[in-house]
């Protein structure tokens, strides 16, 4: 029994953590149509970033969260102006052309990663690393529920701000057409540029608490690359509200495969059910992606 | 608009894909057969990880490499019936995957002509070389892979400097159960699913069973995975001994996680990983305590005559030459280069090789019987771990006062094993 609900809560707060990395790219991918191939590489930049900021500044790295927050929103900004380049225009088939430009982001990244960065595994340790909570007979690591508030509460508020703000309006209008979203004068450049830069914003972020969980190095983020696929197909294609049971699910199928079943099937059984989904609910568990 | 893109493909650029594709197949059939052109330097071959998941070992066989290399050149080369011959490395990475070490050893030997090559950190990318070293009959001394699969399969051009995982990672767990008090009872193994740290797994529970410690978990998981699952399920079984069988990273990982979910056995034990200066600053205060296994440490006491003349020498020059204290990876590939180079100098061949003195240089590999700062190489010519080095005793090692010291097996303490490990929070 103790075992079982240490099962059930280390499912859980894996799932919180795919949260973390699936709700931005979910949202890339359901308002500007987006695979964003880079996603891992993005945590990895947030990883190094927060570890490079505590070599040189000291101090926890969570305090430069909202630092990386928004040193990943500019560059996000910056960035996105490229991927329209490659996305628009007279391309026959722009979601290609995108997964295409941003596989080769990701080789570049990856790549200026291991020359500037070498090859070393680091760490970052903050003031929960090692900590934990009881909760009954079962432990919570407290770096890991501090993971999984933050992803919660991260999709909290941007389901929030999509409902209430108006940029939330816009970003909702271009997600169902985009076109007629550009005829009642919504900017869709603009709109699409924010999206991407709240999205490399938040995976920065996230890639704060996964570097302090396990360890940071310039091959990590094809791993996550990997997470954000099987979540955002398993969700419903850019259904973002989604993220939380996919992820969920996703996560409390690893612990408890690994538990009761082996390990080695960990990999077999997630990936049965992508196909399974993929089969019977094309369009993701609750039905509502594209 | 499919067929709007087709027509847009006009014949001249055609004409220019079905060149481009003809003159790159082309060069992949590129002759093999052909005489290297005359050279007076060795050109050596290396494979290694240098980027992908693998890339901090690759980089840790790197450093051995060029440690030889670079050494064997500042004294002018190797000397062959008094001609040196100075060597040139040649550095192909195989990104952490066994199928890109195959093709990356390809390379080296058709297109660079190598004389003769390093090998890779890893065993599973070992295990994808080894079969084109033997096709194309090139010499082949791994500095690094453990996996008793690779010599299992009797590769006749394939050698290793480190003696298999299955004999290394006995040596913490003899420790245990035989110099500390009370002898720990119960063990709980996890591993990593590939060719080297299953069989640390795998040689963990060996040992256990020969020592009479019961194995009360044995779990192998998927490298990458979340660990936390596996590390519950085996506190659950509260063992006195929680042993990993992994690389550094998945050791730091799996560390980590033993942490957060408060488990405390009395004794961690790893096996490759913990040497290394990743695994220290990675954990930290947590790195203390833990067991490990080795087959070289700076402290032992050799005598040799060949490049170095004691492991202290080797660390030393290391050290000022890397700014980190070489581990027995190092050491190891180190000591590849100087079992080509004695073998070179018994069969008197010169740069550049033809494929007798290739053969021959096998056969002087065969017979080789040295003493080097790494201590004997001398690799077994029958046997399940036919070609690997025969010649060493693997160590027992334990971080105490985050330094590593030898704690056993039996004699080869320096130190006393410390055991039980205190509790996460008095360490």
């Amino acid at each position: 029994m103790e075992l079982f609900l240490q099962t059930l809560v280390d499912g859980l707060l894996i799932g919180g953590l795919i949260i973390v990395i699936g709700v931005g790219f979910s949202l890339c991918f359901g308002v500007m149509h987006i695979i964003d191939f880079a996603v891992g590489e993005w945590v990895m930049l947030g990883a190094y970033t927060a570890f490079w900021m505590v070599r040189y500044l000291g101090r926890d790295p969570f305090l430069y969260l909202p630092v990386i927050f928004f040193l990943y929103l500019a560059i996000g900004y910056l960035i996105y102006p490229l991927i329209h380049r490659a996305v628009s225009g007279r391309r026959h088939n722009p979601a290609l052309m995108g997964l295409v430009f941003t596989f080769g982001l990701a080789s570049l990244i990856k790549g200026g990663a291991l020359t500037a960065w070498g090859f070393h595994v680091r760490s970052v340790t903050t003031w929960l690393s090692g900590e934990s909570l009881a909760l009954g007979v079962a432990v919570v690591p407290a770096l890991r529920f501090a993971g999984f508030a933050f992803g919660v509460l991260a999709t909290v508020a941007f389901m929030l701000f999509l409902k209430w703000s108006k940029i939330g309006v816009a970003i909702r209008a271009m997600a169902q057409d985009r076109v007629m979203a550009e005829l009642l004068g919504v900017d869709t450049n603009r709109v699409s540029a924010l999206v991407y830069a709240m999205y490399t914003g938040l995976t920065g972020m996230a890639g704060v608490l996964i570097g302090a969980l396990f360890s940071i190095h310039a091959g990590m983020g094809l791993k996550y690359t990997t997470f954000a696929f099987f979540v955002v197909v398993l969700a419903g294609m850019g259904y973002v509200p989604g993220v939380i049971p996919a992820a969920f699910l996703l996560g409390l199928l690893q612990s408890f495969v690994t538990v009761y079943v082996s390990g080695r099937y960990t990999l077999l059984a997630v990936f049965f059910v992508l196909y399974l989904t993929l089969l019977v609910r094309p369009r993701g568990l609750l039905g509502r992606g594209w | 608009m499919r067929e709007d893109c087709l027509s847009r493909l006009n014949w001249g650029r055609g004409l220019f894909l079905i060149l481009l594709v003809v003159s790159l197949l082309s060069l992949t059939v590129s002759p093999t057969t052909g005489a290297a052109p005359a050279r007076d330097f060795f050109k050596v071959g290396v494979v290694t990880s240098l980027s992908g998941e693998l890339a901090f070992g690759g980089n840790v066989t790197k450093r051995g490499y060029d440690m030889w290399a670079d050494t064997v050149n500042q004294l002018g080369g190797i000397e062959i019936a008094g001609k040196r011959y100075r060597v040139q490395l040649i550095y192909a990475d195989d990104q952490s995957t066994p199928a890109t070490a195959a093709v990356a050893g390809e390379r080296l030997i058709t297109q660079e002509q190598v004389d003769f090559i390093l090998g890779p950190y890893a065993s599973g990318t070992t295990l994808a070389l080894a079969p084109i070293t033997e096709k194309y009959k090139v010499p082949h001394i791994t500095g690094s892979a453990e996996s008793p699969l690779i010599w299992q399969r009797k590769f006749k051009y394939t050698f290793g400097t480190i003696p298999p995982v299955s004999i290394n990672a006995q040596a913490p767990i003899q420790t245990l159960a035989q110099d500390v008090s009370p002898k720990p009872q119960t063990i709980a193994i996890l591993g990593i699913d590939d060719p080297f740290s299953k069989f640390a797994a795998e040689a963990f529970r060996t040992a256990a069973q020969k020592f009479g410690i019961k194995v009360v978990r044995y779990e192998i998981v998927p490298e990458g995975s979340d660990y936390t699952p596996a590390v519950s399920a085996a506190k659950a079984q509260n063992p006195d001994i929680f042993a990993i069988g992994s690389h550094e990273k998945a050791a730091i990982e799996m560390i980590k996680a033993a942490k957060e979910l408060k488990f405390n056995p009395k004794a961690f034990v790893q096996h490759y990983g913990m040497t290394t200066p990743d695994f220290r600053k990675g954990l930290g205060k947590d790195a203390e305590y833990v067991f490990g296994a080795s087959v070289w440490t700076a402290n032992l006491n050799y005598k040799a005559t060949i490049l170095f003349t004691t492991p202290k020498e080797y660390a030393e020059k290391f050290k000022a030459k890397f700014g980190t204290e070489p581990d027995y990876t190092e050491a190891a590939s180190t000591a590849a280069g100087i079992a080509f180079q004695e073998a070179l100098r018994q069969i008197k061949a010169t740069p550049p090789l033809d494929q007798a003195e290739k053969d021959a240089l096998v056969a002087a590999l065969e017979k080789l019987n040295i003493m080097t700062f790494y201590g004997p190489v001398k690799f077994a010519t029958s046997g399940d771990y036919y070609h690997s080095n025969a010649g060493l005793q693997p160590i027992a090692l334990q971080y105490q006062g985050g330094k590593l010291v030898e704690v056993g097996p039996g004699k080869l303490a320096l130190a006393k094993p410390r055991y039980p490990t205190p509790p996460w929070d008095r360490r």
